[in-house]
């Protein structure tokens, strides 16, 4: 008995420090943001109760609901331009392919590089005004275009989110080819089945499982996503490209983008808790879509 | 026939791909060695000087060297804490049985799923208030430190996968449970240590909204991605594009030596991530 709990003890000594950074930096924020949500907190002087105030301002909130469709856009322009793209270049890579190993390497590497780097970068490339990409067309005898007004900065910023994605996704595509046994598609091409053929019948509906958490990782991260849209565009023009969670950081942190916003921590709290119950609750309902469509087609 | 042309159009999308993907990273490295002249007026691909006093300049006079400095330390350090934290943490689920091992698990898996956004950072930043800590390196590094999440679970999944015998045997010599997770565990974890140390660098050294909020009033503990932005939103008035490249490439260099130097360890941090 004294020895079991001696080990019991020793086994707590080894996870204490995880579990104090997880309870203090994980766990205590959400409940800090349960509170808070229910206050009249600036962030400075003393919080207020204030009941259902903050919720309700969520629904009269027009700004943070054109946030969020900004961010179904993105995250949807995101991975329609992204997982084709990322699949075809798994399914040729997983071939044999002379400079395999090369290709690969290339197409992963804008993912080792920081978002906000590259967002500087891209903000040289895509420039207006003598933007590198703008000079290359001109050189090339095409007309400048303003990649960056109302109507285009959306599209950029998802250009710029394939860029970053399309090698990561790759990858995860690439695992779950690997874990497709090679004799199936030999068999197949034996029965005469042509690229496309194995492809619809044999990749997709082998990848099943693999390619359900892909897709929810991508739905996550595509919709969590803003750091690359803060440095290039802040969520600007006129707000062409505020997504949901930049919205929330300038509520919270008004400070460094310049912006006329007022700081809000109570009502941060509330517009805290909505995102993550959408990002939950998309989730949610695309894993109970495709079990139910797993269940219909086996 | 069919063959052949389907085979040049494979290798057409394959080769493009690769270009595209490539572009803005070539377009930063030229684009660093250029004048801001030449950058701004537009001109050839390559840069008719190559300036090498831009990274000079940028290291100097732009404050860079206390950037990368400070990026050195946070990256060092929260890849030494998350490591440590996690092997230890994994070490204890993967094989001791204890109340609130589930439960444990449970919630770990569980905060991979639930994202509050830069929220975190406002309680988080309170409590290092009280604890003095927020105005420190110290402080920074632990912010940093991935207590749980994707690190953990490949350390759990890799020490599972490690016959139970070896430290059985070891038990029964009367080895204690830090002598069998630091002699026997940890040196058999050697191949997943290195990749989750290289994604917790990773991590670190590309962080951008976490030491932004913490180093708003202390410039000099801005690490490269923040001192970058910053130029971003100007610095001394007129746009200084060759600056800021010279400043990304400063940023890239690092991890794209480490990226040729560990490629296979790269590749499969990202593939255990969904496998673990």
């Amino acid at each position: 008995m004294i020895q079991k709990w001696k080990n019991h003890a020793e086994a707590y000594l080894f996870v204490t420090p995880s579990v104090i950074l997880t309870v203090t930096l994980g766990i205590y924020p959400i409940l800090w943001a349960l509170r808070y949500m229910f206050y009249d907190y600036k962030g400075y002087g003393e919080a207020k109760f204030a009941g259902l105030y903050n919720i309700k301002r969520l629904f009269r909130d027009d700004y943070l609901w054109d946030a969020i469709w900004n961010t179904f856009v993105f995250a949807s322009g995101k991975m329609i331009l992204t997982l084709p793209v990322a699949l075809l270049l798994a399914v040729l890579l997983n071939g044999k392919l002379r400079g395999r190993n090369l290709l690969r390497g290339i197409y992963f590497m804008p993912t080792i590089f920081s978002t906000a780097v590259m967002a500087v970068v891209f903000y040289l490339i895509f420039n207006s005004y003598n933007g590198l990409l703008n000079q290359i067309l001109n050189m090339i005898g095409l007309p400048a275009v303003e990649w960056l007004n109302m109507q285009n900065a959306m599209l950029t910023c998802i250009i710029i989110a394939a860029w970053g994605g399309i090698g990561n996704y790759m990858l995860l595509f690439l695992a779950g080819l690997q874990g497709i046994p090679k004799d199936v598609y030999e068999s197949a091409e034996l029965d005469g089945a042509t690229g496309a053929r194995r492809f619809w019948s044999i990749t997709i509906p082998m990848l099943g499982p693999v390619l359900n958490i892909i897709m929810m990782l991508a739905i996550m991260s595509a919709l969590e996503s803003y750091e690359a849209i803060m440095v290039l565009t802040g969520g600007g023009p006129s707000g062409a490209t505020e997504v949901m969670h930049l919205y929330l950081y300038k509520l919270l942190f008004p400070v460094s983008t310049g912006e006329t916003m007022a700081q809000d921590i109570g009502y941060g709290s509330a517009v805290a808790m909505l995102l993550a119950l959408i990002v939950g609750v998309i989730t949610g309902l695309y894993l109970y879509l495709s079990r139910k469509l797993n269940d219909i087609y086996s | 026939m069919t063959r052949i042309s389907g085979r040049i159009l494979t290798w057409t999308f394959l080769l493009i791909t690769a270009a595209l993907l490539l572009l803005p990273i070539a377009l930063a490295m030229l684009g660093s060695f250029k004048t801001n002249q030449e950058l701004n007026a537009g001109s050839a691909l390559l840069p008719k000087v190559w300036q090498l006093e831009n990274y000079l300049y940028t290291w100097k006079e732009a404050k860079f060297s206390v950037y990368v400095w400070n990026s050195v330390i946070y990256s060092v350090g929260a890849t030494i804490t998350t490591v440590t934290v996690c092997s230890l943490a994994a070490y204890a689920v993967a094989r001791r049985s204890f109340p609130g091992r589930k439960l444990l698990l449970g919630v770990y898996s569980a905060m991979m799923f639930i994202h509050m956004g830069v929220l975190t950072l406002k309680p988080a930043y309170q409590i290092m208030v009280t604890l003095g800590l927020h105005k420190s390196v110290l402080g920074l590094i632990i912010m940093m430190t991935g207590a749980g999440g994707t690190t953990f679970f490949i350390l759990y999944a890799f020490i599972r996968s490690i016959s139970k015998e070896l430290d059985e045997a070891a038990m029964i010599d009367g080895a204690s449970s830090f002598y069998i997770f630091s002699r026997i565990i940890l040196p058999l974890c050697a191949p997943a240590l290195g990749v989750v140390g290289l994604f917790a660098f990773r991590g670190a050294w590309n962080n951008y909204i976490l030491p932004l909020v913490f180093t708003m009033s202390q410039p000099e503990l801005q690490p490269i991605t923040v001192g970058l932005a910053n130029i971003r939103y100007g610095f001394g008035g007129a746009v200084q594009s060759h600056l800021m490249l010279t400043g990304a490439c400063i940023s890239m260099l690092p991890m794209l030596l480490m990226y040729i130097l560990a490629n296979k360890s790269f590749v499969q941090m990202n593939v255990g991530a969904i496998k673990g």
